[in-house]
C-alpha cells in the first residue's frame, strides 16, 4: 500500500501542434527534472518504493542517476509497444500490486490511458503535455510530497479526491474508448498526426467538462456554458451551419470563430448517438478511432472515470493537521 | 619467441590486446568498437555484436571491459579531438577513424590540435596518441569509402603516418605507435585484412621510420608501401623469370621516412619506380623521387617512374576501380621500359 | 489532410516499389551478383513516400548512406537505379557512384551520401538557392539517428534557422547507427526536441505511419515553402535489414524483431486504404503486378546493360596530369 507508480509518457508535448500551433515545447530532459523533483520529495516523506514504467526514452533513468535516494526504484517488466498501451499495461500492473497512488506525467492522452487501467487509485496528474485540461501545472516538488503523504496515509487522501467522469465510446454496441475531456467528430478520414487544430474539420462533440479556461474542445463548450470536473453534467455540441458562433482558443495561440449549431446538456448516465458517417473519433484530444458511416457510434457519460487527488486541498489539511511540522523542545 | 600463422586482422587486434594489457593507460574509441555491448539485453554477459565494421576489434571489449573500449556517437570531431586532450592529458588513446575518408569531418582536430600541440606548447605537451582507419580501393566502396590518404597526413609536421604490408609488420609497428608519444596515423588496408603470416605470440615493436627490404634485387628499386607491396613483389616475380632482379622496398612508414634505405638501395640499382595507390600529387610517390633527384641524382641511370592512381576519386563500378588501382602489370611493363 | 484517391494509389505504389526493390536487391546481393555493400531501407517505406508526397521535381533531397528509398519516392528512375547499384554504364551515375551514391540532380535528389551527416549543409545550400533566387523550392534534408550526432547536422540547423531557409529535416530514428543503439548515442534521448535549440519546431510521428508523416509533413513543407523557416520531424521506426547487407544483427532481439513485423508500414497502409474503400483489393493486386513487373524490367536492364568503359575512370573530373 505504501508504494507509488510512476507513468511518464515520453511522447507527450511532440505532436503536430508545434507545427500547427504555438504549443510549447515540454522537451524530455525537463520532465526528467520534473521527475527528479517528484522522487526527492517522495524520497523525503519516507516511501519505501516507488515504481515506474520504462520507456524509449529513459525518462526515470535519467531522473535517477546520480540521485542518492533511500528509496528502491524498481521498473516493471513488461513489454514495450512505445505507443499508449505501454501506459495502460503500466496502470493495470500498478492496480494489480495495489500501489498507494499513482503520479502521471503527460497530458490529457496519457490520463485517459491511466484511466483505463486503474480503477479506484488515486491519481496524482502532472501536466507535461500541450493543452491539458485533465492534469495541473503542478510543481512536481508538491506533487510528490501530496503523493508520498497519501501513499503514506499522513492524511487520508479519500476524503480529499474527486472522481471523474468519463466519457464511453460505443461502436456497434461494443466499448471501444474512453475519454476523461471529450470526444469529437473529426471529418478527416485517418487518424494521421492525430491532433484536431482546424474547426472546420470538427462535426460533434461530447464533452464531459466544458471548461472556459482551457484551451481546445473543452473551451467551446465552456463558452457556450461552462462545467467543471465535479459538475454531475456533460454537453453535447454540433458544429457547423447555426447561428451563434463562439470565439474560442482551439489551440495554443489559434484562436477560431466556431460555428456552433445547437448544444445540449447531458446528464450522467445518458448517450447520444453520433451521426453516421465515415470519420474519425477524437478522444481528448487526439484521433483515434477510424469509423464508418455503417457503425453506429454511442457516447456515454458516467462517472467511471479514476478517482483524481485535489493536491491543493489535500496539501492544506495536511498544514491544519500538522503533519510535517516538528516540535523542537 | 614462439611464432604462428594469423591473419592481419588478428595481428591489429593482437598489438591492441597486448599494449592494452601491458599499459592501462591505453584506451581504444570509435564507433561501434564495442559494437552494440551498450544494450540492455547485451550488458553483463559483456558480450559484443559487431567488433567493428570489419571485426578487427573482436573480443576487446569483452576482455576490456566498457570503460576501456567504448562506442562513440558518430562524431569524429568530438572524439578525435578527445584523443588528442586525453592524450596530452595521460592516456595514450587508439581513436579509430572507421574509413580514413571520414577525415573530412575531423580534420582540424588532428591537423591543428593533434599534430601542433607539443610545437606551439614549446614542448610543453605531448600528444601520445593513435588513429587507426581502414584506406584503399578494391572494396567496390566507391568514392568517399575508398582512399588512401596517407600523402595528406605524411604533408603535416607533428604527424607520424605508418602503413604496414604484413601482419608482422602491422603488429609491432602499431605496437611501436601506441608507444610512441607523437600522434600516429596508421592505416589498415582493407584488403589485406585476410593475408595470413607468421607472427610471434608474443608482444614486439618494430621501430617507427624504418623501411625494410622486402626483396632484395640489382636492377632496379620499388618503392612502396600497404597493399602495393603485394602487388610490387608478385611483379618483381614475374621479372625475375625475365631475368630482371628487382628490389622492393616496404617503406611502412611515410613519417618518419627512412632515407637511408631508399638511397642506399638507389645508388646500388640505380633506377627508381615508386608504386603508390594513392592519388598522384603532392604525394608519397612525388615525395620519394623528390628526395632521390635531390640526394642521389648522379646514381641515376634512368627517370624516375611513378605508378599511381590516376588523379581521380575512386569510381564503384568493379571494371573501372580495376583500372584505377596500379596494377602488377603495370609496375612490370614500366620495370621493362627502363630494365629492358 | 490533402490525401485523395490518386495520391493514394501513388503512395501505395511507391512504398512497394521500394520494398520490392530492397527485397530484389538483397537477394541479388546474397547471390554474389552486386559488387560492395549495400544499406536498404525496407521497413521504411512510409517515411520517404509520406515526405516526398509534398515534393515536385523542382524541390531538393538530400539522401544519406541508405538512399534507395529517398530516390523511389523522389522519382529517380527504376531502371537507372538498378543499373547504378551493379555499377552499369546505363547508370543514374553511369556505374560511377554505386549504391552508396545515386543521384540525380534533374529530380531534385542530391545524392545518397556516403558521409554521415554529410547532408544537412548540403541542404542549407539548395535553401538558400530558393530564398536568393526568390523561388518556392523547398529542400527535405533526411538524416539518421546516427547523424543526429554529427557535428555537421548541428551546424546546418542552426544554420538553416539562422538565415531562415526553406529546409524540412527529416530524422528517420530507426533506433541504431550500425549496431550502436540510439539510446546509447543521444544523450537527450530525443530529437525532435533539438529543434528548441535552434529556434524551430520540432515534431516526433510514427515512422511506420503513413498518414502521420503524410499530415506533418505537409505542414512543415508547406512552412517552409511560405517561407516560415525550418522545421524538425522526428520519425521513429525501424528498419527489416541488417546495417548492410550482411550484418547478422545480432544487436537486434527476437522479440523486437517480431513486434518490428507487426507494424509493417506498407501492410498497415493497405489495411486502411482498403478497409476506407479508398483502394481495392483488385487495385492493390494489379498495382503489385505493376510494380513486380517494373522491378523485374529494372533487374533485366541492369542485367543486360553494359559495363562502363575503362577511359570513363577519366572523364567528369577536372584531371591535369602528364
Ligand atoms: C562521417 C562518417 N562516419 C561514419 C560512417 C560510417 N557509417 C555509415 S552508416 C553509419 C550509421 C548511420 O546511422 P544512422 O544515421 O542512424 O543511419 P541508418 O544507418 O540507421 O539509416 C555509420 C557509422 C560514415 N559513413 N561517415
Ligand atoms: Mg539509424
Amino acid at each position: 500500500m505504501s508504494t507509488i507508480g510512476i507513468i511518464a509518457n515520453p511522447a507527450s508535448g511532440k505532436d503536430i501542434r508545434r507545427l500547427v500551433t504555438h504549443a510549447s515545447v515540454f522537451d524530455n530532459l525537463e520532465k526528467s527534472h520534473i521527475l527528479r523533483r517528484v522522487f526527492l520529495a517522495i524520497d523525503a516523506l519516507g516511501v519505501p518504493q516507488v515504481l515506474y514504467m520504462p520507456d524509449y526514452d529513459g525518462l526515470v533513468e535519467k531522473a535517477l542517476k546520480g540521485l542518492k535516494l533511500s528509496l528502491k526504484a524498481d521498473q516493471l517488466h513488461m513489454d514495450m509497444w512505445a505507443d499508449e498501451r505501454d501506459t495502460t499495461e503500466a496502470a493495470r500492473q500498478f492496480c494489480e500490486m495495489d500501489v498507494g497512488c499513482i503520479i502521471t506525467l503527460g497530458g490529457d492522452g496519457t490520463n485517459r490511458a491511466v484511466a483505463k487501467a486503474c480503477s479506484e487509485i488515486p491519481i496524482v496528474a502532472i501536466s507535461t503535455g500541450t493543452n491539458n485540461v485533465f492534469p495541473s501545472m503542478i510543481e512536481g516538488t508538491v506533487a510528490g510530497m501530496a503523493a508520498g503523504m497519501a501513499a503514506r496515509e499522513m492524511v487520508d487522501v479519500d476524503r480529499f479526491t474527486y472522481v471523474a467522469k468519463r466519457l464511453e465510446v460505443y461502436v456497434d454496441d461494443q466499448m471501444a474508448e474512453i475519454a476523461l475531456i471529450d470526444v469529437v467528430v473529426c471529418t478527416e478520414l485517418f487518424v494521421g498526426s492525430r491532433a484536431l487544430w482546424d474547426p472546420h474539420r470538427i462535426r460533434e462533440i461530447v464533452l464531459a467538462r466544458a471548461e472556459p479556461d482551457c484551451i481546445g474542445m473543452s473551451c467551446i463548450g465552456g463558452l457556450l456554458h461552462p462545467l467543471g470536473p465535479r459538475d454531475p453534467q456533460g454537453m453535447y455540441v454540433r458544429l457547423g451551419g447555426g447561428n451563434t458562433t463562439v470565439l474560442a482558443p482551439v489551440g495554443p495561440g489559434l484562436i477560431s470563430k466556431v460555428d456552433t449549431r445547437e448544444y445540449r446538456l447531458l446528464s450522467l448516465g445518458e448517450e447520444v448517438v453520433l451521426e453516421p458517417a465515415a470519420c474519425t473519433i477524437a478522444v481528448d484530444g487526439e484521433r483515434q478511432l477510424e469509423v464508418f458511416a455503417h457503425q453506429k457510434i454511442r457516447v456515454r457519460l458516467t462517472n467511471r472515470g479514476p478517482r483524481v487527488v485535489d493536491v491543493r486541498r489535500y496539501l492544506y489539511e495536511a498544514s491544519r493537521r500538522g503533519v510535517l511540522r516538528t516540535v523542537v523542545k | 619467441m614462439a611464432a604462428r600463422t594469423i591473419t592481419f586482422r588478428e595481428a591489429i587486434n593482437e598489438a591492441m590486446r597486448l599494449e592494452m594489457r601491458r599499459d592501462p593507460t591505453v584506451i581504444l574509441f570509435g564507433e561501434d568498437v564495442a559494437g552494440g555491448a551498450t544494450l540492455p539485453h547485451m550488458e553483463g554477459e559483456n558480450k559484443e555484436a559487431w567488433g567493428g565494421v570489419l571485426g578487427v576489434r573482436t573480443g576487446l571489449a569483452p576482455e576490456f571491459g566498457r570503460n576501456r573500449v567504448l562506442d562513440t556517437p558518430i562524431s569524429e570531431s568530438a572524439f578525435i579531438g578527445a584523443a588528442v586532450g586525453a592524450a596530452s592529458t595521460g592516456l595514450r588513446p587508439i581513436a579509430e577513424l572507421m574509413f580514413i575518408d571520414f577525415l573530412g569531418v575531423c580534420f582540424d582536430q588532428i591537423f591543428n590540435q593533434g599534430a601542433k600541440l607539443r610545437y606551439m606548447f614549446g614542448g610543453k605537451a605531448q600528444v601520445p596518441m593513435v588513429v587507426r582507419s581502414m584506406i584503399g580501393a578494391g572494396f567496390r566502396a566507391a568514392a568517399q569509402h575508398s582512399g588512401c590518404l596517407y600523402s595528406i597526413f605524411t604533408h603535416i609536421p607533428g604527424l607520424k603516418t605508418v602503413v604496414p604490408s604484413t601482419p608482422y609488420d602491422a603488429k609491432g609497428l602499431l605496437s611501436a605507435a601506441i608507444r610512441d608519444n607523437d600522434p600516429v596515423m596508421f592505416f589498415e588496408h582493407k584488403l589485406l585484412y585476410d593475408i595470413e603470416g607468421e607472427v610471434p605470440e608474443d608482444n614486439y615493436t618494430i621501430p617507427l621510420g624504418e623501411a625494410e627490404v622486402k626483396r632484395e634485387g640489382s636492377d632496379a628499386t620499388i618503392v612502396t608501401v600497404g597493399r602495393m607491396v603485394h602487388f610490387s613483389l608478385e611483379a618483381a616475380e614475374k621479372l625475375a623469370n625475365d631475368g630482371v632482379n628487382v628490389e622492393v622496398v616496404d617503406l611502412r612508414s611515410l613519417s618518419p621516412m627512412d632515407g637511408d634505405t631508399i638511397l642506399d638501395s638507389v645508388k646500388k640499382t640505380h633506377r627508381l619506380v615508386v608504386v603508390d595507390e594513392d592519388n598522384p600529387r603532392c604525394s608519397l610517390a612525388t615525395d620519394v623521387i623528390a628526395l632521390v633527384a635531390d640526394q642521389a641524382f648522379d646514381y641515376l641511370d634512368a627517370p624516375c617512374k611513378m605508378i599511381t592512381a590516376p588523379h581521380t576519386p575512386v569510381p564503384f563500378s568493379p571494371g573501372l576501380e580495376d583500372a584505377y588501382i596500379p596494377s602488377v602489370e603495370s609496375i612490370v611493363s614500366t620495370v621493362k621500359s627502363f630494365t629492358g | 489532410m490533402s490525401l485523395t484517391k490518386e495520391k493514394m494509389l501513388e503512395a501505395y505504389a511507391t512504398m512497394k516499389k521500394i520494398r520490392l526493390f530492397e527485397e530484389k536487391v538483397a537477394g541479388l546481393f546474397a547471390e554474389g551478383k552486386l559488387p560492395g555493400f549495400v544499406h536498404l531501407y525496407a521497413g521504411e517505406e512510409a517515411i520517404a513516400t509520406g515526405v516526398c508526397a509534398h515534393l515536385s521535381e523542382r524541390d531538393y533531397i538530400t539522401s544519406t548512406h541508405r538512399g534507395h528509398g529517398h530516390c523511389i519516392a523522389k522519382g529517380v528512375d527504376i531502371n537507372s537505379m538498378m543499373a547504378e547499384v551493379y555499377g552499369k554504364a546505363t547508370g543514374a551515375c553511369k556505374g560511377k557512384g554505386g549504391s552508396m551514391h545515386i543521384a540525380d540532380v534533374d529530380k531534385g535528389m542530391l545524392g545518397a551520401n556516403g558521409i554521415v551527416g554529410a547532408g544537412g549543409p548540403l541542404a542549407c545550400g539548395s535553401g538558400l538557392m530558393a530564398k536568393t533566387l526568390g523561388t518556392d523550392q523547398v529542400t527535405v534534408c533526411f538524416f539518421g539517428d546516427g547523424a543526429a550526432e554529427q557535428g555537421t547536422m548541428h551546424e546546418a540547423m542552426n544554420l538553416a534557422c539562422c538565415w531562415i531557409l526553406p529546409v524540412v529535416f527529416v530524422c528517420e530514428n530507426n533506433g541504431y547507427a550500425e549496431s550502436t543503439p540510439w539510446g546509447y548515442h543521444c544523450a537527450a534521448k530525443n530529437i525532435a526536441d533539438r529543434g528548441v535549440a535552434y529556434d524551430m519546431p520540432g515534431v516526433t510521428v510514427d515512422g511506420t505511419d503513413f498518414f502521420a508523416i503524410y499530415e506533418t509533413a505537409e505542414e512543415a513543407i508547406g512552412r517552409a515553402r511560405r517561407g516560415e523557416g525550418p522545421s524538425l520531424i522526428e520519425c521513429r521506426g525501424f528498419r527489416y535489414y541488417g546495417h548492410f547487407e550482411g550484418d547478422a544483427m545480432l544487436y537486434v532481439t527476437e522479440e523486437e524483431k517480431k513486434r518490428n513485423r507487426a507494424r509493417d508500414p506498407i501492410e498497415n497502409f493497405k489495411k486502411r486504404a482498403t478497409e476506407r474503400g479508398l483502394l481495392s483489393e483488385e487495385q492493390i493486386a494489379e498495382l503489385d503486378s505493376k510494380v513486380a513487373a517494373i522491378i523485374e524490367e529494372a533487374f533485366k536492364f541492369a542485367e543486360k546493360s553494359a559495363w562502363p568503359e575503362n577511359k570513363e575512370v577519366l572523364t567528369d573530373v577536372y584531371v591535369n596530369y602528364p
